[in-house]
C-alpha cells in the first residue's frame, strides 16, 4: 500500500501549550481513517497542518511525497472541511457550491445535487442565516462532492441531527465504495463511526495514543465482572485499564485477547465476560493515559497497542 | 445486530455462512458482493472484503473472474462439519457451567434434553405438515 | 484508484479566485455603483435647492468619494471572510492574494471608467445644468480624462489595499498589534507635521504638492499601494484562516 501522507515528529507549540507533541504516523491510500480524540486533543491542529492551513513548529510533513505549503499541485488534491467553516459575507450555499466546483478538479455536480436533496439544503438562503444543521450540511456536501483524493472531515456533522448523520455516513460509504479515496474523519462520536473506519488513530493531549486497524482493536480488551476477589485473581498480571467496584462485585477491563483457556477459567470461576466496544476501549485508554500522566509527570508514557495476529486464529476456533 | 468487541469481518463472514447453512444461499449461487455487504451492514467495504477473503481462503466461496464470488460446491457440508466440531465448545461448555451453578447434574441435563427434544420434534412435525418447506 | 476523469483543461486557479470573489457580484460591483449613484443623487438634490435659492458659480461636490469608504470595507472582508473560505477550497495564499488584488483592480478600473464617463457628461451638460461638478473636479482633470481615470483608479485601489492590509495584520497578529501599528503610523504622521511646522516648511510642502498635481500624487499613491500590498503578502504568507 502506498503512503499518501507521512508525518514525522510533528510538533506544534503555542505560547504555553503543546497542541501536537512529536506526532508521527502514516496515512495509506484509499482507506478510511478515524482521527479520534477528545475536544482539544489536537485533531484539528494536525489536520490544519497537513493541509498547510497551519504551520508546524518542528517536524516534517509530506503529502504525496511533497511539502504541502503553497503547493498548488498537492493542495488541489486535498479537501479540508472544518467544523465552523467561514464563508464569504452574504454568500448562499449556491455560491459556495459554485465556487467549490471551480476549485475541485474531481467535483461531481450531480452528486452534489443529490446531496442537496438528501439534506434538504435551502440553496438561496444566506449562509449566515442557516441553522446549525444546514451549515454543517454545506460543509459535508462540499467534502463529499469534491471527490478529492484525500478528504478530511473535521467533525463537520456536529450540527447534524441523528438522521442527517446517518445520511452522511450512508452517502460516504456508498460513494467511497464506488470511488475509493483516502478519507480522514475526525470525531468524538466513536461508536457511530466505528463501522466506517478501517484504521484508527487516537490523539490525546497532542500525542498518539493508538494507531491501529479497527479490526485489531475490536476484541482488544474484555470486561470481567463478578466477585471482586475472583476477578482480581484472574486479572493479576494483566494490563488493567479500568476498574469499578460496587460492594463485592468488581468490573475490570483488561487489555489483551482472552484465550480459550482463559474463557474456560472464567466460566469455572463463575465470572462474566463482556465485550468492549471501540468507544469504550478508547475512553478507558484515554482515561488511563491521563491518570498515568498525572501520576508521573516526568516520564512520558506512550501506551502502545500491540495486538498479536493470533486474533484471527483464536477467533476462528470459537 | 452487529456485536461490539468482536472483529467485524468475522461477523460478516459468519452471516454469509449462516445463510449457506440454512439453505437460503445455495451452492453455486452468486454470493453478495463486497459493496452489497458493505451497504447492507453499513460498514467499510474493506472490512466486508476481508470477510469475503476469509471465506474464500476457507474454501466456502470461490471467484469467477469478471463475474464475482460464488458459493463453492460442498461449502455447506464443510460448514456443517466445522460447526459440529465447534458445537461442544461453543454451546455445551457454557451450558454445563451454568447448570453447575444452579445445581443441575449430568443426569438432570440428560432428562431435560430428551424432554425438550421430543417437544421440538413434535412441533416440528406439526410445522412440517402445515408448511411446504423442509424443516431441516 | 478510481478512474476519475480529470478536467481535460485544468483551470487557472488564480483566475478562479477572481471568479470566487465575484460570485457575489453585489459586493464588488452593485453596491459600490449604488453608493456612487446614491451619493450623486443626493448631491444633485442639494444643488437643485441651492440653484433655486439663487446660488451661482461652479459647485463642487466631494460625494464621489462615497463608494471608496465602502471599498475599504470590501478590502477588509476580502481577507476576513473570503480568505478562510479560500483555504477550505485548497487555494494557496499566493493564488488568493494575486486573484483578490486583480479583482480589486478590475473593480477599481470599472469605477474609474464610470468616474471619467461622469466627467464627460458633466462637461457636456455644463454641470447637470446646475453648474455643479461631482466628477469633473478640475484639479483631478488637469492632465485630461486619462489622467483623471488613473487618479480615481489609484485612489480606489488605495482604499481597498488599506482595508486589506489592516485585515491581514489583524488576521496574523491580532487586535493589539494592528491597533499599535495604526497608532504608530498616526504618531509618525503627527510627528512629521510637527516637524514641518517647526521648520516652517509648510510653504515648500504646499508648493511641491501643487507641482506634483493630481496625477503626480496618484503615482506616489501607487507607490504606497505597492508598499502596503507587499507587506500584506508577506504577512499573509504565515497567516492561518
Amino acid at each position: 500500500m502506498t503512503a499518501v501522507i507521512e508525518v514525522n515528529s510533528l510538533t506544534k507549540r503555542y505560547r504555553d501549550t503543546i497542541a501536537a507533541d512529536n506526532v508521527s504516523f502514516t496515512i495509506e491510500k484509499d482507506t478510511i481513517y478515524g482521527l479520534l480524540g477528545r475536544n482539544g486533543a489536537g485533531k484539528t491542529t494536525v489536520m490544519s497542518i497537513l493541509t498547510a492551513q497551519n504551520f508546524a513548529t518542528s517536524g516534517d510533513v509530506r503529502v504525496f511525497g511533497e511539502h504541502p505549503y503553497e503547493n498548488s499541485k498537492v493542495l488541489s488534491r486535498l479537501c479540508f472541511v472544518r467544523e465552523s467553516q467561514k464563508y464569504p459575507d452574504d454568500a448562499t450555499p449556491a455560491h459556495a457550491l459554485r465556487i467549490a466546483r471551480l476549485f475541485y478538479p474531481n467535483w461531481d455536480q450531480d452528486f452534489a445535487e443529490r446531496l442537496i436533496d438528501d439534506f434538504q439544503l435551502p440553496l438561496k438562503t444566506r449562509i449566515k442565516k442557516l441553522s446549525r444543521g444546514q451549515l454543517s450540511a454545506v460543509g459535508v456536501i462540499i467534502g463529499l462532492a469534491s471527490r478529492a483524493e484525500i478528504t478530511f472531515f473535521d467533525e463537520p456533522y456536529l450540527g447534524l441531527d441523528a438522521v442527517a448523520r446517518q445520511i452522511f455516513y450512508d452517502r460516504l460509504l456508498e460513494d467511497y465504495a464506488r470511488h475509493p479515496r483516502t478519507i480522514i474523519l475526525s470525531s468524538h462520536l466513536i461508536d457511530e463511526v466505528s463501522n466506517l473506519l478501517e484504521h484508527v488513530i487516537v490523539i490525546d493531549r497532542g500525542r498518539i495514543l493508538i494507531d491501529d486497524s479497527t479490526e485489531a482493536l475490536r476484541g482488544a480488551a474484555a470486561t470481567i465482572v463478578g466477585d471482586a476477589a475472583a476477578v482480581d485473581a484472574f486479572t493479576a498480571g494483566r494490563e488493567v485499564i479500568h476498574r469499578e467496584a460496587l460492594g463485592r462485585v468488581a468490573s475490570v477491563t483488561v487489555r489483551g485477547e482472552l484465550t480459550a483457556d482463559d474463557l474456560a477459567r472464567l466460566t469455572d470461576a463463575g465470572l462474566d465476560v463482556g465485550t468492549v466496544s471501540l468507544q469504550q476501549l478508547i475512553v478507558r485508554l484515554t482515561q488511563a493515559a491521563g491518570g498515568a500522566i498525572a501520576e508521573d509527570a516526568t516520564a512520558s508514557r506512550e501506551p502502545s497497542l500491540d495486538i498479536e495476529s493470533a486474533t484471527l486464529d483464536k477467533e476462528a476456533q470459537r | 445486530m452487529i456485536e461490539e468487541g468482536r472483529a467485524l469481518f468475522l461477523q460478516i463472514a459468519e452471516r454469509v455462512e449462516d445463510s449457506i447453512v440454512d439453505g437460503s444461499l445455495p451452492e453455486e449461487a452468486k454470493a453478495p458482493s463486497t459493496n452489497e455487504l458493505a451497504a447492507f451492514y453499513r460498514i467499510n467495504p474493506a472490512t466486508a472484503a476481508k470477510g469475503i477473503a476469509m471465506l474464500t481462503d476457507k474454501g466456502v466461496l470461490y471467484k469467477r473472474r469478471g463475474i464475482g464470488m460464488f458459493v463453492a460446491a460442498g461449502a455447506r457440508e464443510l460448514l456443517l462439519t466445522e460447526r459440529r466440531t465447534a458445537f461442544a465448545a461453543r454451546y455445551l461448555d457454557p451450558l454445563l457451567a451454568e447448570a453447575r451453578k444452579i445445581g443441575l447434574d449430568a443426569d438432570d441435563l440428560g432428562r431435560l434434553l430428551a424432554e425438550r427434544a421430543s417437544r421440538l420434534d413434535g412441533s416440528a412435525t406439526d410445522a412440517a405438515t402445515l408448511t411446504e418447506g423442509t424443516a431441516r | 484508484m478510481s478512474t476519475q476523469t480529470m478536467n481535460s483543461r485544468p483551470k487557472n486557479r488564480t483566475l478562479s479566485v477572481i471568479r470566487m470573489q465575484m460570485v457575489n457580484r453585489a459586493t464588488y460591483l452593485w453596491v459600490p455603483i449604488l453608493v456612487l449613484g446614491g451619493s450623486l443623487v443626493v448631491t444633485l438634490a442639494i444643488w437643485g435647492i441651492l440653484a433655486s435659492a439663487g446660488v451661482e458659480g461652479p459647485l463642487y461636490g466631494g460625494g464621489a468619494q462615497a463608494p471608496l469608504w465602502y471599498f475599504a470595507v470590501v478590502g477588509v472582508q476580502a481577507l476576513a471572510l473570503t480568505f478562510p473560505f479560500s483555504q477550505a477550497m485548497s487555494v494557496t495564499r499566493r493564488e488568493f492574494y494575486i486573484g483578490t488584488l486583480l479583482t480589486a483592480a478590475i473593480t477599481s478600473a470599472i469605477l474609474a471608467v464610470i468616474f471619467v464617463l461622469g466627467g464627460f457628461v458633466e462637461q457636456a451638460t455644463d454641470g447637470w445644468g446646475l453648474n455643479g461638478y461631482f466628477f469633473y473636479l478640475p484639479w483631478v482633470w488637469e492632465t485630461g480624462p486619462v489622467g483623471a481615470g488613473v487618479v480615481f483608479f489609484v485612489i480606489a485601489m488605495l482604499f481597498f489595499t488599506v482595508g486589506f492590509w489592516a485585515a491581514t495584520i489583524y488576521k496574523r497578529f491580532g487586535n493589539v498589534v494592528l491597533t499599535g501599528t495604526i497608532l504608530a503610523i498616526a504618531l509618525i504622521l503627527v510627528g512629521l507635521m510637527w516637524l514641518a511646522g517647526r521648520l516652517d516648511a509648510w510653504g515648500q510642502i504646499g508648493a511641491w504638492l501643487a507641482a506634483q498635481g493630481a496625477l503626480g500624487l496618484a503615482l506616489w499613491g501607487a507607490l504606497l499601494i505597492a508598499v502596503l500590498a507587499g507587506t500584506s503578502y508577506l504577512t499573509l504568507r504565515r497567516a492561518t484562516p
